[in-house]
């Protein structure tokens, strides 16, 4: 058991060490930030001078080992747009993108398990078909377009929410609906399969043959058995949507960590890419990491297959 | 992750605005219209994030250095007629041609009481001078030699040469108080001598302002300016639809009319102060020594056709000339070179080319307007006299990294514009030396020289159209169209619409 926790965190620390160095790589090879910062057709010898003071007129290799040295330290620089410490202003982002994607993902989890089992235990119904037909756009629906949908009829036809931006409550309501919807969309469909495999399971007939009460065979029984994927995916989803969801955040004015790291790509503003890329690699890294550390615990046959 | 987000970012902004267009058009607007703003507030939706309220940091016009204006004082400003206008200075002059005096006015002091005098205006100049201070603005100061107290209200600053557009460039330059420098972050606080001071600052999202009591040179119009960082075109639409944006600008094109008649709100357009063109590099074969070929481009495109097909008839051509007419040495006799392929065929059949002739044509993507669409009519219109444009769409920080580097393509298309709009800056960055000028013409950076070395309008003015005329004769570029700017405003008041990028509280008006 102790191995198999080392090795996990072992990988841990290998995949985001080996994001952090592709984002690095990648963000140097695609733009020069020292010309966007300076108005085009800047002297030479000053746009050579920003390059030495931002330190990129270094070789890639020598950047790529001051960053790692000082990224342990978790310094990860200043930002050249906003001249202050990037990862201080990821953080600073965070909790208006933690607030979005919490409130989505309880939202969107407790709507789609209802729809969810409600289309498994009917099943063939005219009740299943209208869940998962709703399932189904939900889930193609790019999300940009229904948000902007809802801002038009909510906000501007209706007046009754505010279009964007975040002062109050009610600023949170659209972009919280338009996240929740592709969130139930996505647990609805999963819960509902895995449902339907748990129902044709033996323990299943066992526990009916028994002459349990159907409400028992589905909730104790087959529900539960039924979770584990949706917790794996309900734990995906919570950690792309603490990454910031970036085509939310812009059309909806949040000023969250996706809207922050999109405009920091435009810039080539290095130190803001590679704070945020860090954060959200740990988000993700360690959610899945505990997934696998809770996976065992859940089931027991997870840890005598590795 | 990694994917993910470039990819998404990839996608937002085009599909988004096709997207709202076919929504807006669907959307009725019939409904009650609900305003909780009171009169007293004016809301203005900035297009994009404010990086720092540190002037000696900003540059770009339309976020940071508007910000900086309604915080600080500058000793002269632009108003939305073009001319400038004294805020911390009565009056000014040059002193022949290696210094300018500054008159200022008596008894402007910080919030705190400390004098904004001369010794701090030279306070404030030194420090964007010195390299350590790592001032991006510092390239504004180069041809400064020395910052001179005369008197508590006289301030000479002296040149290594002439240095005529001096003037237009310490209209982007704000004081900050050298006592409260000491202990405070100008970054992220702020405390000056402007009309407003700041309330509250949610980096990413807004800005509140409220009146400065103390100020003295420039009054507060509103009880409260709030600046909210909107980057979507269509949420900023919305958000004027909606009653909750006073003051929106780069609206969608197609948007303009609707707002209009929604009877929501009001929306309109001005020529930009930014000039379209398809560059041409000229030290490239074959564009390179053949005035004939680059001619015969710009008789190839059809830019009437353009601004009608393209921007609704929201444009305005070029005359001929990088410069709209809201520059100092625009050139009024000049004319567009007028669409007719005949003409183009034969020029370039005596410019010695055989067609089809393959030619490149490098478009960056997600900084200029309708950047993709332009460059395929262009293309277009290029092929008809036989010339195979490659159109190459590139990421505009990937492609500025070969274009300031000396190393552009055939062939690029961007938009250029210059906030002191002067003729010396947006001309110079054609001038030989200039690393992005791609263009090596005696007479043109004569003409150029010969404007810059004297502080004589009349002079200047002349030598600018010796260059714009010359300019215009060996057409190192395609001159296309003035980008139009686009706005809306609530009910609430009308906006003196200008196309030099600045945003003020000041120019709304009250109805």
């Amino acid at each position: 058991m102790s191995r198999y926790i080392i090795e996990r965190i072992g990988e841990a620390l290998v995949a985001v060490w080996g994001i952090v160095t592709i984002v690095f790589v990648v963000t140097r090879m695609l733009g020069d930030p020292a010309v966007l910062l300076l108005p085009l057709g800047t002297p030479e010898a000053q746009v050579a001078a920003l390059r030495a003071e931002l330190g990129l007129e270094r070789p890639m290799i020598i950047q790529y080992l001051d960053f790692l040295v000082r990224a342990v330290q978790g310094d990860f620089g200043l930002s050249y747009q906003f001249f202050r410490p990037a990862m201080d202003l990821v953080l600073e982002r965070l909790p208006a993108t933690a607030i979005l994607a919490g409130t989505s993902i309880v939202l969107g989890v407790i709507i789609g398990s209802l729809a969810g089992f409600v289309a498994a235990v009917r099943r063939g119904s005219i009740l299943e078909f209208l869940a998962m037909t709703v399932a189904l756009l939900g889930q193609a629906t790019p999300v940009f377009w229904l948000g902007i949908m809802l801002i038009l009829y909510f906000g501007v036809n209706l007046g009754w929410l505010p279009t964007g931006g975040w002062d109050s409550l009610a600023s949170l309501v659209l972009p919280v609906l338009t996240l929740s919807i592709f969130v139930a969309a996505t647990v609805s469909r999963l819960f509902r399969s895995s449902m339907l495999d748990a129902l044709s399971e033996d323990y299943v007939r066992t526990a009916r043959a028994k002459g349990l009460p159907p409400g028992t065979v589905y909730t104790r029984h087959a529900g539960r058995n039924a979770l584990i994927p949706v917790v794996t995916m309900v734990a995906i989803l919570t950690a792309e949507l603490l990454g910031g969801s970036a085509v939310t955040e812009t059309v909806f004015s949040w000023p969250g960590v996706g809207r922050l790291l999109l405009q920091a790509i435009e810039n080539k503003d290095f130190p803001i890419i590679q704070a945020g890329v860090f954060l959200i690699a740990v988000i993700f890294v360690g959610t899945n990491l505990l997934i696998d550390l809770i996976y065992p615990l859940l089931d027991p046959r997870i840890r005598v297959s590795r | 992750m990694v994917t993910k987000i470039s990819s998404l970012a990839g996608a937002a902004p085009g599909s988004l605005r096709s997207l709202t267009v076919a929504a807006l058009l669907g959307a009725s607007l019939a409904g009650a219209l609900a305003s909780s703003a009171s009169a007293e507030t004016l809301t203005i939706a900035l297009s994009s994030t404010v990086n720092t309220l540190d002037p000696t940091q900003a540059q770009v016009v339309g976020t940071d250095v508007s910000v900086a204006t309604h915080l600080y004082s500058p000793l002269v400003a632009r108003g939305p007629d073009g001319k400038l206008y004294g805020v911390l200075a009565e009056s000014w002059q040059p002193e022949g041609d290696s210094a300018w005096l500054f008159n200022l006015k008596p008894g402007v002091t910080f919030p705190g009481g400390e004098p904004l005098d001369a010794e701090a205006v030279k306070w404030n100049i030194d420090r964007i001078r010195n390299p350590e201070t790592k001032s991006r603005n510092r390239s504004w100061f180069d041809p400064v030699s020395e910052v001179e107290v005369v008197s508590p209200t006289q301030v000479r600053i002296k040149t290594k040469g002439p240095y005529p557009t001096l003037p237009d460039q310490l209209s982007m330059i704000f004081f900050l108080s050298p006592e409260w420098m000491k202990t405070h972050n100008p970054a992220t606080e702020a405390y000056g001598t402007g009309p407003y001071k700041l309330k509250q600052f949610v980096a990413g999202d807004r800005l509140i302002l409220e009146p400065n009591d103390k100020a003295v040179l420039e009054k507060p119009t509103f009880d409260e300016v709030s600046m909210r960082v909107i980057p979507e075109a269509s949420a900023r639409v919305a958000g004027l639809l909606a009653g909750e944006v006073d003051l929106a600008f780069d609206l969608p094109l197609e948007d303009v009319e609707r707002i209009k008649k929604s009877g929501r709100a009001d929306a309109g357009w001005v020529p930009s102060s930014r000039s379209m063109v398809v560059r041409m590099n000229t030290l490239k074969a074959p564009l390179a020594g053949n005035t004939k070929l680059r001619q015969a481009l710009n008789y190839a495109v059809d830019k009437e056709g353009m601004v009608e097909a393209l921007l609704g008839g929201l444009g305005t051509v070029s005359q001929c000339q990088i410069l709209t007419p809201a520059y100092f040495g625009f050139n009024q006799d000049l004319k567009p070179y007028p669409y007719d392929p005949a003409k183009a065929k034969q020029l370039i059949k005596e410019a010695g080319i055989t067609t089809p002739l393959k030619i490149d044509l490098e478009v960056p993507l997600g900084r200029y307007f309708m950047a993709s669409e332009i460059g395929q009519i262009v293309a277009g219109q290029l092929q008809e006299v036989g010339i195979e444009a490659t159109i190459k769409e590139m990421d505009f920080g990937a492609w500025v990294k070969t274009y300031a580097g000396r190393d552009m393509g055939q062939m690029a298309l961007l938009g250029q514009a210059w906030p002191t709009l002067d003729a010396d800056g947006m001309l110079g960055l054609y001038a030989a030396a200039n690393p992005t000028a791609y263009f090596d013409d005696k007479p043109f950076d004569e003409a150029l020289k010969a404007g810059r070395g004297t502080t004589d309008p009349a002079k200047r003015l002349e030598a600018y159209k010796t260059a714009t005329a010359r300019m215009c004769e060996e057409a190192p570029v395609i001159f296309l169209f003035a980008q139009p700017f686009t706005y809306g405003t609530s009910k609430k008041g009308t906006w003196k619409a200008r196309g030099d990028d600045w945003v003020r509280a000041t120019d709304v008006v009250t109805k």
